[in-house]
């Protein structure tokens, strides 16, 4: 939808279902900028139609469509498979509702996770950026009824990462080259598929957080490793890349004990709760009340 | 987990349950920018294949109402609404509420946001719905932000359309059902003066056909709907002879035939090992 042309309100959200206090319960207020005084930033494309909310008091509807553009807002962005920064949400959507944000995210995390069965985590602790993590198992057919091919890129990234656990969790850049060289896939020619695979592996898998890219120091000419970045982690599993490499291979994942031992090991920590547990938003941003449902503990993923 | 069934104040409407059924439905229709009825079909089928293969697939329309009974309280419905040249059922996932938090706003830049808004214009206020390259080209200078040079918008153009956002025919573009579905409303509230409207369906007419006497404009599928099996087409408001062609009806069973014939043959072959 494109953003209205300034100066016209949208369908107002004032209704007469305005509650003493807005229905907040103990928030306090916030202070009123008066009409025409939102977010509209010029240059930037989420500038918000909404007037600012009236003095006091935010009505349920207007609480309830703030939780549903922040919900849009984050299965957009996530779409594009980049984390989104606790400073994009407040800047683009919040705005005026910055004192009830925790609120919000969690109304939010809850939506995505109940309607869409998307899970809202923090990618790292503290780093207050955030991914949606898939709780529905992805099926092989799925691709066929897709929209959007899945990407086939994530073929390329499913090689470089097991290629890095296989070689115990690190691997040069320079190993990763001379491995795909032999699958026709060179740094410095276009792939028919992949495009442009240095700029795929170097940047967009990094930007995504399924890489991490460092250089070696003291290296001439100069190489980098690379590692499994935190997206990964949350997304997929050491076993299930095992399993992904002993498919190509036509073999069976306890062909590489060292490996088998490793995704093992891996698989028990993840089952076990709390300590290990990826930092579900519920747990960062709301303390340890969060909730029963998504609270980071179990995660439905089907044991295979 | 299971949502407690609410009862919206003001609204009489049940709230039903999602299953991961509904979930995987709608995680993989968001990944489309619009389907047709077919398509949405065979998602549903799909769905239930993955999470319960015993139980009898729901019809359609309960199935998406169901769902949509949900995603009301998110101000975002999957809407479904007819293209304009052949009257086939198309499904996308709409807002409701006029925010501009939309997939359109983040899939393209700002001057590239304008130069759809340009072609909008042009469009809406066209006697055929249809701008033509070069009139929206011509607009180029007046575009926001960054810079854009003629050979760049033909780019961008070529960009909508293959997002299904216009429609390209000859040169010429006019908006994509997808479009019309997503912007209706915004469109109606921000051209009220310029906005066409069918005589039939009474809701936004970007292409159609015209009383050459009294003015008054239908959809062609509204129009082969109306007239269908009338020897004598009279227009609705004057009573004058319609001077147009009466389009075909779209029949969802004839475009299936075309279809299985050929995919039929396919899977005879493969069961033929």
């Amino acid at each position: 939808m494109l953003s209205k042309p300034r100066g016209r309100g949208r369908p107002s959200p004032h209704t007469d279902r305005d509650r003493g206090g807005g229905g907040r319960g103990d928030e306090t207020p916030s202070t009123s900028r008066g009409p025409g005084s939102a977010q509209e930033t010029p240059g930037s494309s989420w500038s918000l139609s909404a007037s600012a909310p009236a003095p006091g008091a935010r009505t349920q509807k207007q609480l309830e469509l703030k939780v549903a553009e922040l919900v849009q807002f984050l299965l957009i962005k996530d779409q594009k498979k980049i984390p989104i920064k606790r400073t994009d949400i407040l800047k683009h959507v919040i705005g005026d509702y910055r004192d009830i944000y925790p609120n919000l995210l969690k109304l939010a995390a809850e939506r995505l996770q109940y309607v869409f069965g998307y899970e809202l985590v923090e990618l790292e602790p503290k780093s207050n950026s955030y991914i949606l993590v898939n709780t529905l198992e992805p099926m092989e057919d799925d691709a066929e009824v897709r929209g959007d091919q899945g990407t086939p890129t994530t073929g390329l990234l499913m090689i470089v990462l097991g290629l890095i656990f296989m070689k115990g969790n690190t691997i040069t850049e320079t190993e990763v080259w001379d491995f795909l060289r032999r699958l026709g896939v060179y740094p410095t020619k276009k792939h028919l598929v992949f495009g442009d695979p240095k700029k795929l592996i170097t940047e967009d898998f990094v930007r995504q957080r399924y890489l991490e890219y460092r250089r070696i120091p003291h290296t001439d000419p100069v190489d980098y490793e690379l590692q499994w970045g935190p997206r990964t982690n949350l997304e997929t599993s050491k076993m299930k890349v095992l399993k992904f490499v002993a498919k190509i291979h036509k073999q069976d994942p306890k062909d590489w004990p060292a490996q088998y031992c490793e995704a093992l090991a891996d698989e028990e920590k993840r089952a076990r709760p709390a300590i290990n547990a990826p930092a579900s938003l519920l747990n960062s941003e709301m303390g340890s009340e969060g909730l029963g449902q998504g609270s980071g503990t179990q995660r439905h993923r089907a044991k295979e | 987990g299971v949502c407690p069934v609410v009862y919206m104040q003001g609204s009489t409407r049940r709230v039903g349950i999602m299953t991961d059924i509904h979930r995987r439905f709608l995680q993989l229709l968001m990944t489309h920018g619009v389907l047709e009825e077919w398509e949405v079909q065979r998602l549903q089928n799909h769905c239930f294949k993955v999470h319960d293969r015993n139980a009898a697939v729901e019809k359609l329309e309960d199935f998406i109402n169901n769902i949509n009974s949900i995603l009301e309280s998110l101000y975002i419905e999957i809407k479904k609404g007819i293209t304009e040249d052949d009257g086939r059922p198309i499904y996308a996932l709409v807002n409701l509420a006029t925010t501009s938090v939309s997939k359109m706003a983040t899939d393209f830049a700002e001057n590239e946001l304008d130069l759809f808004r340009k072609a909008l214009e042009l469009i809406i206020d066209s006697e055929t719905g249809f701008a033509s390259s070069t009139n929206i080209l011509n607009l180029v200078d007046q575009l926001k932000g960054k810079k854009m040079r003629k050979k760049e918008a033909e780019h961008v153009l070529q960009k909508f359309v293959q997002s299904k956002w216009l429609i390209e025919k000859e040169g010429e573009f006019t908006l994509h059902g997808r479009a019309i579905l997503e912007m209706e409303q915004f469109i109606r509230e921000t051209y009220p003066d310029a906005v066409k409207m069918c005589n039939i369906c009474h809701s936004l007419l970007i292409r159609g056909q015209s009383c050459e006497t009294c003015g008054i404009r239908m959809h062609l599928p509204c129009v082969a709907k109306y007239f269908q099996s009338n020897s004598e087409p009279r227009c609705p408001h004057c009573n004058d002879y319609w001077p147009h062609e009466i389009p075909e009806v779209f029949d969802p069973e004839k475009e299936r035939e075309a279809g299985v014939s050929k995919s039929t043959r396919k899977s005879l072959r493969s069961r033929q090992h």
